[in-house]
C-alpha cells in the first residue's frame, strides 16, 4: 500500500508534465495566463522592497528633501503601475480560468463518449471513474491540482531568483578592515557556512510540512469511504422517493449511529483527528518553529554586517525582506514538489482511466443508402458471453430478417432477448459467429454509419432535460414539422398542444423551472417519436410497455403497426399477448432460440416453451371453471 | 439606477430571516457546547490569541532591531533582542500550527451534529411537509449550508475567528496610530471604507446577474454528467446524440464566458479604485511621516513602525468589513437551517398519545367519510371513502393508474391526514397518537423502497444492534432467499449498496423483492400493506410473489394494491377505485357478475389471453 502510494520523483514529475500537457491542450489560455500571473506576482514585490530601502537609507543618512520627494514619488507611481498591470493580468487569468472545474470534468465525460459501449457498460469503468471523481472532489487530488501546482512552482522559482538578485550584495559587501574581529564576516568560509545554515533550515521546514500533509493523501481511501458513508446516512431523510419507507421502518435511528459517531473517520475522536493530534500537529509545529530559525539567522547575519559597517540601516530592511522571500520561494518550491509527488499517484489513477482502450474493431465501409430500403440482416451461429462471465448469454443463434417484416422476440426475463438486441445494434461484438448486413460482417462497416440503420426504444431509454423538440430531433436544429408529426404519430399530439412553450418546452425541471414533468407513458411516447424521427429502416422496441397500465398498453399495440409503416420492426416482450400480430415470433430460452413461427402455430405446439409460457400467463385472465 | 431599484425591491420582498447574526453565532456556540465539542471554542480563542501576538511581533521586530543597530548598541544586546523575538515567534508559531492542524475535526463534528439534526427532522417530519414548496426550499438551503467544509455551519468558525483577530488588531493599531495623528488615522479609515463599499458593490456584479447563469450553468453540469453515465449511453450512440450534447455544452459555455468577461470588465474598476486609494493613503502617510522625520527628528525605526502600521490599519478595517459581510451571509444560511429544524409539524409526535401494539391484539382500521385533496389541486384525489379493515382480512385495491390507490394507502398508513373525515384505529382517531408509534403498526412494501447501506441481516432487522439472527434466517428462508444469501462469501453479513461499499453485493430486482418480504416478515406488524411492489416483475414472478405474501399474511390484516386485476383474485374483498371513489366492492366473482368497471377493465386486460384460450 505504502509503496504503491509513493512514486519516484522522476516518475512523479513525468506524470505531472503529462497532466500539464493535457491541460495545455484543452485550455491553453488558462495555462498561459496562470503562468504569466505567477511570474509577475512573484517578481514585482522586490521593486517595492528595493525602493523603500532607498527611502529609509536616505532618511537615516543625508535626509535630502528633494531626493526624498523624488524617491517617494517613484515608489508611489511604480506601485500604482504594478497594481494596474496586475489587475489586467488578473482579469485575463480570471476569464481564461473560469469554469475550469466543469471543463475538466468534461475531459472525463468526453472519454466516456469516445469509449465503446462495452467499456461504458463495464461496472469497473464506472467504479474507476467514481474513484477519480471522489479524489478530485473531496481532496482536490488529481487534475484539479495540476495547474495550481505548476503555478506555485513557477512563482516560487521566480521569488527565489528575484531574492538572489537582491541579496547577492549582502554576501559580497565587505565589512571594513577597521571593524577588527568582525572582518571574519568577510571570509568566504563564513559566507559558505552561513549560506549552508540558511539553506539547511529552509529545507527542513518544508520537508516536515510535506510529511505532515502526506497523511491525508496516504489515507485518501479511508477519506473517500467516510465521505460515502456520510453522503448516504447524512442525507437519507431528504429523499422523497424513500420517505414512506424511512418512516414506516423508522430508519432515521440507523442513520444517527453513523452521523453522531465521533469515532468516525472525520469525527473529533476519529482517525484523522488522532493523526492530527499525534503526528501531523507536532510535525507542523516543528516545521513552523524551524522556519523561524531562518528568520533569526538572517537577522543576526544582516545586523552583524550592518553593525560592523558593511552597509546602512536601509539595506537591513531590504536584505531581511528579500531573504525572507527567497527562503519562502525555496521552501515553497520544495513543498510544491512534495505536493506534486503526492498528487502523482492520483494522476496515475486519472490517466489509467483516460487510457482505457477500446476493444472493438472499427471498420470503414459505409452502409449503402438504399431507397428501396432493401436491407437484410442475418445472425450466423452467434454466441455471446458478457465480459468476465463464464456462461453464454446467447448460444448459437441463427436468424435472418428482411425489410418490412414484423418480428417478435419473446421469452422470460433473462432469456437473452435484450442481449440479442445489444448485439444487433453492435453495443457488443459476438464472442463467436458473425452478424451480417446485406451479406457483409457488420464489423466492417463504419460504426456510426452502421448504427444509422437502427431506431431503438430501449426498455431503459433516456430522455434529456432539454427542450422537447431537441429530444425528438436529436439536435439543436431540427425539422419542426416532422418533429410535430412524429410526436402526434406516437400519440403525444394532444399533450403537445397544451404545452406552454410547444417544442421549446423543457422536459423535467432540473434545468428550467418552466419544464414539465411527464409520466412514464408520456416519456415512452416521446421516445417513440424520437425513434420515428430518425426514420431508420429498422425500428426496435424493447419492452416499451412495461411501465404502462393495461389500457395504455392496448393503445400502444393497436397503433404500433400503423406507425411503423414499411419499416422492419423488431418487438421484444415478456408479455406474449403483445406479439400476436407479428409475422414471426422467435422464442428465447436460456440464450437460445428454441422456437420460431406464428402465434397460432406456436400455441398449437403443446410441448413447446411458447405454449407453456402462454398458459402460465393466460391463467390469470381465464375464468375459473 | 433601474437595476438598483429592482434590487431594492427584491431586498424588500425577501423575507427577513428569523434569526440574526448574533443569535446564529450564539446557536452555533451552544451546539458545540451541548454536544461536548467545547474544544472548538477553545481552539478558536487560541487562534485569535496567537494571531494577535504574532502580528505584534511582526510589527515590532524590524523597527526594534533597526533602532538597536542605528544606535550602535552593544552587539550582545542586538543578538539578545533578535533571540528574544525569535524565541517568542518560534513558540507562538509552533503552538499556532499545532492548534490549526487540530482545529478541523471538532468543527466537522459540530457540522455532523447539525446534519444529523437535519436528517432526523427530514426523516420524521409530517409526510405532507415534504410536498410543501417552502419546506423544500428550506431543505435545499439547509443542505447547501451543511454539505461541505466551506459551508456556513463549518465556515462560520473561521469567520468568527478572523473577525475577532481583525477587531483586536484594529484596536491595538488604533491606539498606536492615534499617538501620531488623529487626522491621518481618520483619512486612512475613510479611504478604506470608501474602497470597501464601492468594491463590494462592483464585485456583486455576478451575484446580481446570477439568474442569467442559472440555465447555462445547469445545462453544463447536466450534459457533462449525462455524458459519463451508463444509462443514456445506448441512446447517445444509437441516435448519434453526441453532436447535440456538444452543441448544448458549447453554447452554454459561450454564454457563461461572455458573462464572466463582462463581470471581469466591471471588477477591474474595483482594482483600479483600490490602487488609487492605496496611492492616496501611502502618499499621505509618506509625506506626513517624512515631514516628521525631517522636522521633528522621528527616528528611522519609528518611521518604519508607523509606516507599516498605516498599511496594517487599512487591512484591519477592510478585514472587519469583509468578515461582517461573510458572517451576514453565513448567518442567513444558518438561519435557514434553524427554520428548517423548527418547521411546523401538523402531526403529533412526542406530544401525542403513545401507542404500543400487542402481537396478539386485534386491530381494526376504519376510514370514516374520508376525502383527500392534494394542496393546490382542483378536485379530490379521494372523495368520501368509507372503509373498514377488519382484523385478519385480505383486501385488494385495484384500479387504473392515477385512480387514487396510492393515496388511499398513504391515508391508511397515516402518511397523510384526510382533508375531511377521520381515520380510526379501534375507534380512536389516529391523529391523537404519536405518529411514529402508529407507523409501528405496519409492515408496508411500497413501490420505492429504501435499502440501507448496511448488511443483509441489518436490512432485514432494520437495526444494527441486537439483531435476532435466528429470526433473520427464518424470515429470509420464508422469503425464499436463503440459497442466494448463503452463496455470498459473507452470507448474512454481506453489505448492500455499491455506492458506499466497494465489495457490496448487488441483488437483482426479484431478489430485492424477496429481501423486502423478509424485512416485512421480521417486523411482524399487525397490518401488511403492499403498494404494487411488483410492478417491475413479469406476471408470473408477480403472482409468485403475491402468493408468498398471501402465505405469510395468515392471521394478519393485509391490503394489496395492483393495476393488474388478475393478481389479487385470492383476496377476500376487492375494492375497485375509479374517479376518486370506491366504485365497486366485492369478491372477484361478484364483481365480474355485476359487469361494471371492474369487469370491463378485466376484459381489456385479458383480451389477448382469453382469445388465445378460446382458440384451444
Amino acid at each position: 500500500m505504502n509503496k504503491k502510494y509513493k512514486m519516484s520523483y522522476h516518475d512523479a514529475m513525468k506524470i505531472n508534465r503529462r497532466a500539464l500537457a493535457l491541460m495545455y491542450k484543452h485550455f491553453p489560455g488558462a495555462v498561459m495566463s496562470t503562468f504569466v500571473s505567477a511570474v509577475w506576482g512573484a517578481l514585482t514585490p522586490y521593486v517595492g522592497i528595493y525602493l523603500s530601502a532607498l527611502i529609509i537609507s536616505e532618511l537615516a543618512g543625508a535626509k535630502d528633501k528633494n531626493r526624498l520627494i523624488t524617491l517617494v514619488l517613484i515608489s508611489l507611481i511604480s506601485a500604482a503601475a504594478i497594481s494596474l498591470v496586475s489587475a489586467l493580468i488578473n482579469k485575463w487569468k480570471n476569464v481564461k480560468n473560469s469554469y475550469n472545474w466543469n471543463r475538466m470534468w468534461n475531459i472525463f465525460s468526453q472519454k466516456m463518449l469516445d469509449a465503446d459501449f462495452a467499456v461504458v457498460d463495464d461496472s469497473k469503468t464506472q467504479e474507476h471513474l467514481s474513484i477519480v471523481m471522489q479524489n478530485e472532489n473531496s481532496g482536490g487530488w488529481g487534475l484539479t491540482r495540476v495547474l495550481g501546482n505548476y503555478s506555485s512552482l513557477i512563482s516560487n522559482v521566480a521569488s527565489f531568483i528575484g531574492g538572489i538578485s537582491l541579496t547577492v550584495t549582502l554576501f559580497v559587501s565587505r565589512v571594513p578592515e577597521s571593524a577588527g574581529g568582525f572582518t571574519v564576516l568577510n571570509s568566504p568560509l563564513f559566507i559558505v557556512g552561513i549560506t549552508a545554515i540558511l539553506i539547511a533550515v529552509t529545507l527542513i521546514s518544508p520537508a516536515l510540512s510535506t510529511k505532515a500533509g502526506s497523511y491525508f493523501a496516504k489515507n485518501s481511501k479511508t477519506n473517500n469511504y467516510a465521505n460515502r458513508l456520510f453522503g448516504f446516512f447524512g442525507f437519507l431523510g431528504f429523499l422523497n422517493e424513500k420517505a414512506c419507507d424511512v418512516r414506516i421502518y423508522d430508519q432515521e435511528k440507523m442513520c444517527d449511529k453513523y452521523n453522531l459517531d465521533k469515532e468516525s473517520t472525520f469525527g473529533s475522536g476519529g482517525l484523522f483527528a488522532k493523526i492530527a493530534k499525534e503526528k501531523e500537529g507536532p510535525l507542523a509545529a516543528l516545521s513552523s518553529a524551524v522556519s523561524v530559525l531562518f528568520t533569526a539567522a538572517a537577522y543576526v547575519f544582516v545586523c552583524l554586517k550592518a553593525w560592523a559597517g558593511a552597509f546602512g540601516v536601509g539595506e537591513i530592511t531590504m536584505y531581511i525582506s528579500s531573504l525572507t522571500r527567497l527562503s519562502g520561494g525555496l521552501s515553497g518550491l520544495l513543498s510544491t514538489i512534495g505536493d506534486m509527488r503526492n498528487n502523482a499517484s492520483f494522476l496515475k489513477t486519472a490517466f489509467e482511466f483516460l487510457d482505457i482502450k477500446n476493444p472493438m474493431y472499427q471498420g470503414s465501409l459505409s452502409v449503402e443508402k438504399r431507397s428501396d430500403r432493401n436491407y437484410e440482416i442475418e445472425f450466423r451461429n452467434v454466441s455471446f458471453k458478457y465480459p468476465g462471465s463464464d456462461s453464454f448469454a446467447l448460444k448459437n443463434v441463427n436468424m435472418k430478417f428482411r425489410i418490412g417484416e414484423r418480428l417478435a422476440v419473446v421469452g422470460m426475463n433473462g432469456s437473452g432477448k435484450t442481449t440479442f438486441i445489444k448485439l444487433l445494434c453492435r453495443m457488443y461484438d459476438p464472442t463467436e459467429g458473425e452478424i451480417l448486413l446485406n451479406g457483409i460482417n457488420i464489423r466492417k462497416y463504419d460504426y456510426y454509419d452502421y448504427l444509422s440503420v437502427f431506431s431503438v426504444v430501449f426498455q431503459d431509454f433516456n430522455l434529456f432535460s432539454l427542450p422537447l423538440g431537441q429530444n425528438v430531433g436529436a439536435g439543436v436544429n431540427y425539422d419542426r414539422e416532422r418533429v410535430e408529426k412524429c410526436l402526434s404519430d406516437a400519440g403525444f399530439g394532444e399533450r403537445l398542444k397544451e404545452l406552454p412553450f410547444g417544442l421549446e418546452t423543457y422536459l423535467y425541471k432540473n434545468i428550467s423551472k418552466d419544464g414539465i414533468e411527464i409520466s412514464g407513458g408520456e416519456a415512452q411516447k416521446i421516445a417513440l417519436a424520437r425513434a420515428l424521427y430518425k426514420n431508420a429502416p429498422f425500428i426496435i422496441l424493447d419492452e416499451p410497455t412495461a411501465a404502462l397500465d393495461p389500457i395504455a398498453e392496448a393503445e400502444v399495440y393497436s397503433n404500433f403497426n400503423n406507425i411503423v409503416g414499411d419499416k422492419t420492426a423488431i418487438y421484444i416482450s415478456h408479455r406474449l399477448s403483445s406479439c400476436r400480430f407479428c409475422d414471426e415470433i422467435a422464442v428465447f430460452d436460456q440464450g437460445q432460440v428454441v422456437q420460431k413461427g406464428t402465434h397460432d402455430a406456436l400455441v398449437a405446439d403443446e410441448g413447446g416453451k411458447y405454449h407453456e409460457l402462454w398458459y402460465a400467463q393466460a391463467q390469470y385472465y381465464t375464468e375459473k371453471e | 439606477m433601474n437595476n438598483a431599484e429592482t434590487e431594492k425591491k427584491k431586498r424588500e420582498k425577501a423575507p427577513k430571516p428569523k434569526f440574526n447574526m448574533w443569535q446564529n453565532s450564539a446557536w452555533m456556540i451552544s451546539i458545540a457546547w451541548r454536544y461536548k465539542e467545547k474544544k472548538v471554542l477553545v481552539i478558536a480563542l487560541l487562534q485569535v490569541l496567537f494571531y494577535v501576538i504574532n502580528t505584534l511581533i511582526g510589527l515590532y521586530i524590524t523597527p526594534t532591531v533597526l533602532a538597536e543597530v542605528e544606535s550602535h548598541a552593544p552587539i550582545w544586546e542586538i543578538v539578545g533582542v533578535i533571540a528574544a523575538f525569535a524565541g517568542g515567534m518560534m513558540l507562538v508559531n509552533a503552538l499556532n500550527s499545532y492548534v490549526n492542524t487540530n482545529a478541523f475535526y471538532g468543527k466537522i463534528t459540530v457540522r455532523s451534529v447539525i446534519i444529523s439534526l437535519l436528517n432526523k427532522k427530514a426523516s420524521t417530519t409530517s409526510y405532507p411537509n415534504m410536498g410543501e414548496e417552502k419546506y423544500k426550499e428550506l431543505e435545499t438551503k439547509s443542505t447547501e449550508s451543511t454539505d461541505n467544509n466551506r459551508a456556513a455551519t463549518e465556515g462560520v468558525w473561521n469567520t468568527i475567528v478572523s473577525l475577532l483577530q481583525n477587531i483586536i488588531c484594529f484596536i491595538i493599531y488604533l491606539v498606536l496610530l492615534s499617538t501620531v495623528n488623529v487626522y491621518v488615522m481618520l483619512i486612512i479609515t475613510a479611504t478604506s471604507l470608501v474602497g470597501y463599499f464601492v468594491s463590494k458593490r462592483l464585485n456583486e456584479y455576478e451575484y446580481r446577474h446570477r439568474s442569467e447563469r442559472t440555465v447555462p450553468g445547469a445545462k453544463i453540469g447536466y450534459v457533462v454528467r449525462k455524458s459519463r453515465e451508463t444509462a443514456p449511453a445506448k441512446d447517445i450512440r444509437i441516435f448519434g446524440l453526441r453532436p447535440w450534447l456538444t452543441d448544448v455544452y458549447t453554447d452554454a459555455m459561450r454564454t457563461l464566458f461572455a458573462l464572466r468577461k463582462r463581470a471581469e470588465g466591471v471588477y477591474i474598476w474595483s482594482s483600479i479604485l483600490s490602487l488609487v486609494l492605496t496611492l492616496l493613503r501611502n502618499g499621505i502617510a509618506y509625506s506626513y511621516l517624512i515631514n516628521l522625520a525631517l522636522s521633528n527628528g522621528l527616528s528611522v525605526s519609528e518611521f518604519l513602525l508607523y509606516f507599516s502600521a498605516v498599511g496594517g490599519f487599512a487591512s484591519w478595517v477592510n478585514g472587519i468589513l469583509r468578515d461582517f459581510g461573510t458572517l451576514h451571509r453565513q448567518s442567513l444560511d444558518i438561519s435557514s437551517v434553524r427554520e428548517f429544524l423548527e418547521y411546523k409539524e401538523p402531526f403529533k409526535f412526542d406530544d401525542g398519545e403513545p401507542l404500543k401494539f400487542d402481537e396478539f391484539g386485534k386491530y381494526e382500521i376504519r376510514l370514516e367519510n374520508v376525502s383527500f385533496r392534494y394542496p393546490n389541486a382542483e378536485k379530490d384525489a379521494l372523495s368520501h371513502i368509507n372503509l373498514t379493515l377488519r382484523p385478519g382480512e385480505k383486501v385488494a385495491v385495484v384500479g387504473l393508474n392515477g385512480a387514487g390507490k396510492t393515496t388511499l394507502v398513504k391515508l391508511i398508513c397515516g402518511l397523510y391526514d384526510p382533508t375531511e373525515g377521520r381515520v380510526l384505529l379501534n375507534g380512536r382517531d389516529i391523529r391523537d397518537y404519536n405518529r411514529r408509534d402508529y407507523y409501528k403498526m405496519f409492515s408496508a412494501v411500497f413501490q420505492n423502497f429504501s435499502l440501507m447501506a448496511v448488511s443483509v441481516a441489518a436490512n432485514v432487522a432494520q437495526t444494527e444492534d441486537n439483531i435476532d439472527f435466528a429470526r433473520v434466517k427464518d424470515c429470509i428462508s420464508k422469503a425464499g432467499l436463503t440459497k442466494k444469501i448463503e452463496s455470498l462469501p459473507e452470507k448474512y453479513e454481506s453489505k448492500l449498496n455499491r455506492e458506499v461499499y466497494d465489495d457490496a453485493t448487488t441483488l437483482s430486482g426479484g431478489e430485492t423483492q424477496r429481501l423486502m418480504l423478509a424485512r416485512a416478515l421480521y417486523k411482524n406488524a399487525p397490518f401488511l400493506i403492499l403498494d404494487e411492489p411488483t410492478a417491475a416483475l413479469d406476471p408470473i414472478a408477480e403472482s409468485d410473489m403475491y402468493n408468498k405474501y398471501n402465505e405469510m399474511a395468515k392471521g394478519r390484516t393485509s391490503v394489496y394494491i395492483s393495476h393488474r386485476l388478475a393478481s389479487t383474485r385470492f383476496c377476500d374483498r376487492i375494492l375497485f377505485i375509479s374517479d376518486a371513489v370506491i366504485s365497486e366492492e366485492g369478491t372477484h366473482d361478484e364483481l365480474m357478475r355485476t359487469g361494471g368497471g371492474y369487469a370491463k377493465l378485466f376484459a381489456v386486460q385479458s383480451k389477448y389471453y382469453k382469445e388465445g384460450a378460446d382458440n384451444e
